[in-house]
């Protein structure tokens, strides 16, 4: 039993090592390799499996195209649990074995940030297409990490504005989930908010995975309010829903909420009761230029399902690194981040900046409202008036 | 009467200085290929491993099975990250706050769990983890869910030289150390009367109780010592890879270890080492085929349960 | 004084509805673990599993398009040859050794991590939802309450009765009593000992699995939510006391009340920490819990 541990463990090691030597062999003139940290398994998996689709299909196109500089574009996806203790071990194999020159695909925030960390240690650039806290183009920022999709606050201002509009002087509820992501963005939305005449009444904070918020209805009812937010998400999404729709609570109230409330992971379970949701994203599949037409037309065709935020940010962020590197005539991470400070690019959004301050895109939002099922446009709000001053400090 | 469950001191020694060993060869070889990756794969392996010794010394030493040993192994990540980058405190100074604040900790707590045995002890460091990791998640200044970032890459002073925690090679050796010196005083303390008395918990409490000794006592040192280890472990993780977050302390990371110790071998302390490289091993090869490697894990594990209990049992002898 | 009548109306009785409608929920969780506790001496650190299988089995068997009454009758019936079978080939290996307490819960600590990928595998990530059998909503004390919580309440209380009438009143009760009283001396007098430890078994799977059935249209069917309940199941089952049917009931409520009516007075992130807390207590206080086992209670 004990030789054959030692055996086991002595053959582990030589077969580590012997992987580790291989891909060192390979130079720079070979394909560009990309790599990709997203969640394969676990609860956020299936924004992991919108982020693939959304790569695939870029790749598929640039790869016809001729590639980036004349060099093919690869691949390389490694599972990240959305566990930032395993994000950083495979962010760490994809730069120093299997020497990619640019990463994406992180979807928690904390695994963006400690993967922003482990990219700044290695000397490359990483960029996230899901991760929405302020925090990260904020005072958290690193001058290796770029966000090509929106933030927390472009959402709330795109959210507030149509709000504004539709229901002036309103009255409002927020409910979200008592961890730092859910206190923040119902914080940032009840500003956006504020500042435009609505009238907060009443929030509240229920843990993370709450079984039931029923015992929270009486507070909800005594508040009466006109407007409800939460920034709830997954399970805890379409367990509020259907609670408050069984209690009738929702009955007569404008539901409104965080982009990654309902999303095509929970939509399914939420039912009939997520119709008439309002919220603000960056992306939807309506939105009417040829681009996206076209974009959403090739993702059907290969997936068999409608392109949401994320897979649509993560189409864009392959053309974005080859708008970069053309830009910079080479890979060197230096330069290519020069070239992506202030660079332009199309996207299915249409034309996106990414702001040199602090590496965040800037976009047209949109506020959109669940109809049948699907997300519908009820309202735009321009790019620069969207996103607010830059708060990152390190540059 | 030698009781021939428990490893003798000369096998116990053999296995580790095999460990150390191979763990020198491979270093060896790395720095020969010039690899930085599977050098820091393995530090985290011997880190996780450290973890994985304290749940050893519980459960095979004084048959105690913690479900939430990650409690202390946080902690020390944690108490280690915000002196790293609040206070710029040294290498040393860090491992020594982690030890002496582990203790405290582990002392604390004890008292409270130690009341309680078999199942029941299970399920309260379960819980326990649970709460602490609940707090973790929500307090601000800690960076809630995010997670502490930006621990600054600290340098290891040993007398004239003094070496970074960014060099792999370097880290991987200091790591080796530390891990291996609190191997080699669990093993030097095992042998003393105290430590043979600490073993009797698990083959038998009551003669223990019969002897004049008080098995409390020793549970409660157990404990302490497992706290202790746990903590220096976890203090040494932020140092590898520049954060500490609240999934450190998920029942995850306490269940991996308890996994660790039953593949490596309970009760030989040094099991928990080959156990943590082999589980480290396991993941990274099985989940590049697939992302279900927990059905492969979990399936292994339940096979070493059933078809290794002498392993186990051996370790398990105490009484309810 | 009126002002304090319309908080029990507003404030406290809904709570108190809600944190029964809870009560069910782990209640049936409770009862299957100390069952199986009591008689096998078995931790099922698999049972939040055997929840989830439950409700996942139920949500495919719906979409076949079977009413949600023949569903919930044909899920604990398929988890009984699942049980039975889990316990003969799985807990039976590992059964005999003096050390059972900690192998099992071994051995069901590495069948939860199996079951739950495999729930991953085979359905997906995403979460499912099945329709509420009942809709709508009934007055009751001036406030508006779902009318399927109310009828799981009822559900509830119908099958802890029966429950407890198999148990008690029943020669198979008898039977699965003395065999956990004495097993050596129910050996001799006749009863086939390792068949009534499966058959427990896979009543208390059951059980869980009737739970998830019952749940799914209240709290959703994804892979991790065997997870939801575990830790509450095993509070109440300690509380209560490890095998007692009685404890399991009366901790239920108790646990479920205290859950319920604390978030009013406490941020509810802290809860589920003072559940766990007056666990620890009760542990370290009166490890036996409030009523003691199945063999002796």
């Amino acid at each position: 039993m004990k030789t054959l541990q030692r055996t086991a463990v002595a053959a582990l090691w030589s077969a580590g090592l012997l992987g580790a030597v291989a891909p060192a062999v390979q130079a720079q003139t070979g394909p560009l390799r990309i790599g990709v940290v997203t969640p394969l398994s676990g609860t956020y998996a299936p924004i992991g499996a919108q982020v693939k689709m959304g790569l695939e299909l870029a790749l598929t196109e640039i790869n016809a195209g001729g590639g980036i500089m004349g060099r093919k574009v690869e691949l390389l996806y490694e599972d990240e649990e959305a566990n930032p203790q395993v994000a950083v071990q495979k962010a760490e194999k994809l730069f120093q074995q299997s020497k990619v020159d640019f990463l994406t695909g992180t979807v928690n925030s904390g695994s963006t940030l400690a993967v922003g960390q482990v990219a700044e240690r290695n000397d490359k650039l990483i960029a996230t297409t899901v991760s929405f806290s302020d925090a990260i183009t904020g005072d958290k920022c690193s001058p290796n990490v770029f966000r090509v999709n929106a933030k927390a606050g472009q959402q709330s201002v795109a959210l507030a504005e149509w709000l504004a509009k539709d229901k002036p002087g309103a009255s409002l509820f927020l409910l979200g989930p008592d961890y730092e992501m859910g206190r923040s963005t119902v914080a940032a939305f009840k500003d956006a908010a504020t500042q435009r005449g609505i009238k907060a009444n009443g929030e509240l904070f229920a843990p993370l995975d709450s079984k039931d918020y029923s015992s929270y209805f009486g507070q909800i009812r005594a508040a009466r309010p006109q407007v409800f937010y939460t920034s709830t998400a997954g399970n805890d999404t379409v367990r509020l829903f259907s609670q408050l729709a069984e209690y009738g609570i929702n009955k007569n109230i404008t539901m409104i909420g965080v982009s990654g409330a309902i999303t095509a992971q929970n939509i399914k379970a939420i039912g009939k009761n997520a119709e008439g949701f309002v919220t603000g994203v960056g992306y939807t599949p309506e939105i009417d230029n040829p681009q996206n037409k076209r974009f959403v037309a090739d993702f059907v065709k290969a997936n068999k399902i409608a392109p949401d935020l994320y897979g649509a940010d993560s189409y864009g962020v392959l053309y974005f690194y080859k708008a970069a590197v053309e830009k910079a005539k080479s890979t060197e991470t230096a330069k290519v981040r020069t070239a992506m400070e202030g660079l332009k690019w199309t996207t299915p959004q249409g034309e996106k900046t990414m702001r040199a301050a602090d590496h965040q895109a800037i976009q047209d939002m949109y506020a959109v409202r669940i109809a049948n099922g699907d997300f519908t446009i009820i309202s735009k709000v321009q790019g620069d008036k969207a996103i607010g001053p830059s708060t990152c400090k390190r540059w | 009467m030698v009781d021939p469950t428990i490893p003798a001191p000369r096998r116990r020694a053999g296995l580790a200085t095999a460990f150390v060993v191979l763990a020198l060869l491979a270093a060896l070889a790395a720095w020969w290929t010039g690899d930085t990756f599977y050098l820091r794969l393995a530090t985290e392996a011997l880190i996780f491993g450290g973890l994985a010794m304290a749940v050893d010394l519980l459960l095979g030493i004084a048959g105690l099975l913690s479900l939430g040993q990650a409690l202390f192994f946080g902690f020390g990540a944690y108490l280690s990250g915000l002196l790293l980058r609040d206070a710029g405190l040294s290498f040393w100074s860090v491992l020594a706050i982690a030890t002496v604040a582990g203790a405290a900790v582990g002392l604390v707590s004890g008292v409270i769990a130690i009341r309680a045995r078999g199942v029941y002890f299970a399920l309260i460091m379960f819980g326990l983890a649970q709460i602490a990791a609940k707090a973790v998640y929500n307090v601000q200044a800690l960076g809630a869910s995010d997670g502490l970032m930006g621990v600054p890459v600290v340098r290891i002073g040993v007398g004239p030289y003094s070496v970074s925690a960014s060099d792999p090679l370097s880290f991987f050796l200091v790591v080796l150390v530390v891990i291996m010196l609190m191997y080699a005083l669990l093993a030097y303390l095992l042998d003393t009367p105290f430590g043979r008395n600490m073993q009797a918990l698990r083959a038998n409490p009551l003669r223990l109780s019969f002897l004049g000794f008080d098995p409390w006592r020793y549970k409660l040192a157990a404990f302490v010592l497992a706290a202790t280890i746990a903590s220096v472990a976890g203090a040494l993780y932020p140092m590898l890879r520049g954060f500490a977050s609240p999934e450190l302390l998920y029942f995850q990371t306490s269940g991996n270890a308890v996994i660790t110790v039953v593949l490596g071998g309970v009760g030989t302390l040094i099991g928990a080492l080959y156990g943590s490289v082999i589980l480290f091993g396991l993941k990274s090869v099985v989940g590049t085929y697939t992302e279900h490697h927990l059905i492969v894990i979990g399936l292994l594990f339940m096979a070493a349960v059933i078809f290794f209990p002498s392993g186990l049992v051996g370790a398990l002898r105490k009484k309810k | 004084m009126s002002a304090w009548l319309e908080s029990l109306q507003f404030v406290y009785a809904p709570q108190v509805v809600n944190g029964l409608s809870l009560g069910v929920a782990v209640i049936l969780m409770a009862l299957g673990l100390t069952i199986i506790f009591g008689l096998l001496d078995v931790i099922n650190m698999a049972h939040g599993e055997f929840y989830a299988l439950g409700a996942y089995l139920g949500t495919s068997l719906l979409l076949t398009g079977l009413s949600f009454w023949i569903v919930l009758v044909l899920v604990p019936l398929v988890m009984l040859p699942v049980g039975y079978a889990t316990e003969r080939l799985l807990i039976q290996r590992v059964f005999h050794h003096k050390d059972r307490h900690i192998l099992t819960l071994l051995l069901t600590f590495g069948m939860a991590i199996v079951l739950e990928d495999v729930f991953k595998l085979i359905y997906g990530p995403n979460s499912l939802k099945p329709e509420s059998p009942i809709q709508g909503a009934t007055e009751l004390l001036g406030m508006m309450f779902p009318t399927y919580r109310l009828f799981l309440m009822a559900v509830g209380l119908v099958i802890v009765a029966g429950v407890w009438w198999v148990v008690y009143r029943t020669r198979l009760g008898a039977i699965v009593r003395a065999a956990a009283y004495d097993r050596h001396m129910s050996a001799s007098l006749g009863v086939p000992v390792l068949r009534v430890y499966a058959g427990t078994f896979a009543f208390g799977v059951a059980l869980a699995g009737l739970a998830g059935v019952l749940l799914a249209p209240v709290y959703s069917v994804f892979p991790t939510m065997g997870k939801d309940f575990i830790l509450m199941a095993f509070s109440v089952v300690i509380v209560g006391g490890l095998g007692s049917i009685k404890g399991a009931i009366v901790a239920g409520l108790l646990l479920t009340q205290v859950q319920a009516l604390s978030s009013l007075y406490i941020s509810p992130v802290w809860s589920d920490p003072l559940v766990f807390g007056i666990m620890v207590l009760v542990l370290m206080f009166r490890p036996q819990g409030l009523f003691g086992r199945l063999g002796h209670g």
